[in-house]
């Protein structure tokens, strides 16, 4: 749970730091649609060597974002796999007859009994599910002694591998992205840069500074709801609810032991903000000072140029190739 | 020993990288019958994270407890064979907050639901539930109503029948005292006293009022910065020189005695524990 970075501040002086959140906001939102235009491996590896040049100048520790990147492992394996089996474009680069003959079959099951059972003592599961994967395919294409079960061939084309490199990589920089943003803005002033540039919005009479204020405290609730919910675990661990053993009717039962405080100690939660607010004479809508104010330096126009940039590059290079 | 610590140092792992350590170098030794702790120590001295070691919540980062023979510690959970859900039934652990622990749609239900995960039968479960109610200072009706229309202090005893229902061999309480009136308090702790008299069960304590150390511990561990600093007679802890340190207080009763030792020029033949046996020793003088 603790792998779950979205939302927190990481205190740091470098540019990023400097930059006004407002700027900071533009920037994402230009970088991100930038990187949806591309539609190309060479030209979306490009932009990843941009965005690692932020983290490296901005002085970010990559090892942090990485941490940030583990909880969308699943995903990305998962994406990574269809778009492999599923495209059927391009040039053949492999292909393999997969045979399941009544000695592979039991082998098989060896196998994922073996992972299953030893996997706890692996330091490195994720690599090790990898390999365990790799290794019966490995077996099921070469060794095929006996009779045959049933057969289906493997193949990969090039448009399924880039493809899913591709989207692998364009995931992985708009996770980082974000990332950025959240770790090196303060929720007020991110807060504060989003309630100005939704101001326009009050035209068609959508109040921005009462959303700007429901993202930023969601934001904020986040590792502290995760820290309830791991007391709640404790709380309920001593009561014997074992999260990791037990039937199913009993699991059904545990989530439900874990959900409902929850839900009473959130709500009573928002129930004590909005009480501490009023006392302070929050009244939404209406006009408000501020402490700090927001100002515009030649480095956010800097990086906003810079953007722009990227972006009117990334049009090119979709429009010329 | 039920449980004993050895060399335990615990780290809650952060952000930023750098661990804040609870617990630095605990060595402990806790009795499984005849023992009355109370666990004190300002905020944030590591009195909950110690307790959590008791019943396997969490390891230590280095060092082992081992708890009614079986030896905790890092990596004890990876190595997958010790089952450590039975320990948390010897050892019942009440938290500090009862809304961390009520979900069920009736206090009887939400009793029975720590007995029956360790296997109890329903129809014995909801027995003991009858029982405990009673014990915590609330009567059976209470056994249908929701738990969250209950006041904070209802709550809190129906958390900790939940516990006293999966019969625990050692009581551990997290403030069990904590926003009760001062008579909810006395009924309270005289339950603990009774638990501990009549069963002969260990209890354990987390408090912050230095009287109820006095009145009814027979042993005190003190937790100063994450280190155990004092483990002994709360007679003797009172009279340190420095408690002051640690911040803690002087329970009223020893503060009464020293100002009328003061005052009338003498010195009475013992400590006194209540009201009643200082009035004893003064009627004695005067």
């Amino acid at each position: 749970m603790k792998n779950i970075i979205i939302g927190q501040y990481l205190p740091g002086t470098s540019f990023l730091y400097k930059m006004d959140p407002r700027s900071k906001i533009i920037a994402l939102m230009i970088l991100m649609i930038s990187t949806f235009i591309l539609k190309d491996v060479t030209h979306i590896l490009i932009m990843l060597g941009v965005v690692l040049l932020i983290l490296k100048i901005g002085g970010i520790p990559i090892v942090r974002i990485a941490r940030g990147l583990k909880p969308i492992m699943i995903l990305l394996l998962f994406t990574f796999t269809f778009q492999i089996i599923f495209i059927k474009t391009g040039n053949l680069i492999f292909d393999t007859e997969l045979t399941l003959t009544v000695f592979t079959l039991p082998l098989m099951i060896f196998i994922i009994l073996f992972w299953y059972l030893t996997r706890r003592y692996i330091k490195f599961k994720f690599l090790y599910l990898l390999i365990t994967a790799f290794g019966i395919l490995t077996m099921l294409s070469l060794y095929t002694p006996g009779s045959v079960l049933s057969s289906s061939t493997l193949e990969v084309y090039g448009d399924g591998l880039s493809g899913a490199f591709f989207i692998m990589v364009r995931l992985i920089i708009i996770v980082t992205l974000s990332t950025i943003l959240t770790l090196t803005t303060k929720p007020t002033d991110l807060n504060l840069g989003l309630e100005k540039i939704l101001k326009p919005l009050s035209i068609i009479r959508i109040n921005a500074e009462e959303i700007a204020m429901i993202i930023s405290i969601a934001l904020r609730y986040i590792p502290t709801l995760l820290d309830e919910a791991n007391k709640i675990m404790l709380a309920q661990a001593s009561r014997g609810v074992d999260f990791t053993e037990g039937k199913f009717k009993d699991k059904v039962m545990q989530i439900i032991s874990l959900l409902v405080p929850m839900f009473i100690i959130s709500f009573k939660r928002s129930d004590d903000l909005a009480n501490a607010m009023e006392a302070r004479s929050f009244v939404p809508g209406k006009r408000r000072t501020r402490l700090h104010t927001l100002s515009w330096h030649n480095l956010d126009t800097t990086v906003i140029v810079f953007c722009i940039f990227i972006f009117i590059s990334a049009i090119t290079v979709r429009v010329m190739f | 020993m039920a449980i004993k610590f050895e060399q335990v140092n615990f780290e809650y792992p952060s952000f930023d990288g750098t661990n804040f350590s609870a617990l630095k170098d605990i060595n402990l030794e806790i009795a499984e019958k005849g023992e009355f702790i109370t666990l004190i120590g300002e905020t944030g001295s590591g009195k909950s994270t110690l307790v959590q070691h008791m019943n396997a919540l969490i390891r230590p980062t280095t060092g082992s407890v081992t708890i009614y023979g079986i030896k905790i510690e890092k990596d004890t959970k990876k190595k997958g064979k010790v089952k450590l859900n039975p320990l948390r039934q010897r050892v019942g652990l009440v938290f500090q907050f009862p809304e961390y622990q009520l979900f069920e749609e009736t206090v009887l239900k939400d009793i029975i639901f720590g007995p029956k995960n360790f296997g109890v039968k329903e129809s014995v479960a909801i027995e003991r539930a009858k029982q405990v109610i009673k014990h915590v200072g609330l009567d059976e009706e209470y056994l249908k109503r929701s738990p969250f229309n209950l006041s904070g202090g209802e709550k809190k005893r129906v958390s900790i029948a939940g516990i006293l229902a999966m019969e625990p061999d050692i009581l551990v309480l997290d403030e069990p005292t904590s926003g009760l009136d001062p008579k909810g308090r006395d009924d309270l702790l005289k339950l603990f006293m009774g638990i501990h008299n009549d069963l002969n069960k260990t209890v354990i304590i987390i408090t912050h009022d230095m009287n109820t150390v006095y009145k009814y511990a027979s042993r005190v561990l003190v937790m100063n910065e994450g280190h155990l600093v004092y483990d002994g007679l709360p007679q003797e802890l009172f009279s340190k020189e420095n408690i002051k340190s640690w911040n803690l207080d002087i329970p009223d009763i020893i503060t009464i005695t020293r100002q009328l030792e003061d005052k009338l020029d003498v010195n009475f033949d013992s400590q006194p524990h209540t009201i009643q046996e200082l009035f004893e020793l003064v009627k004695e003088v005067i």
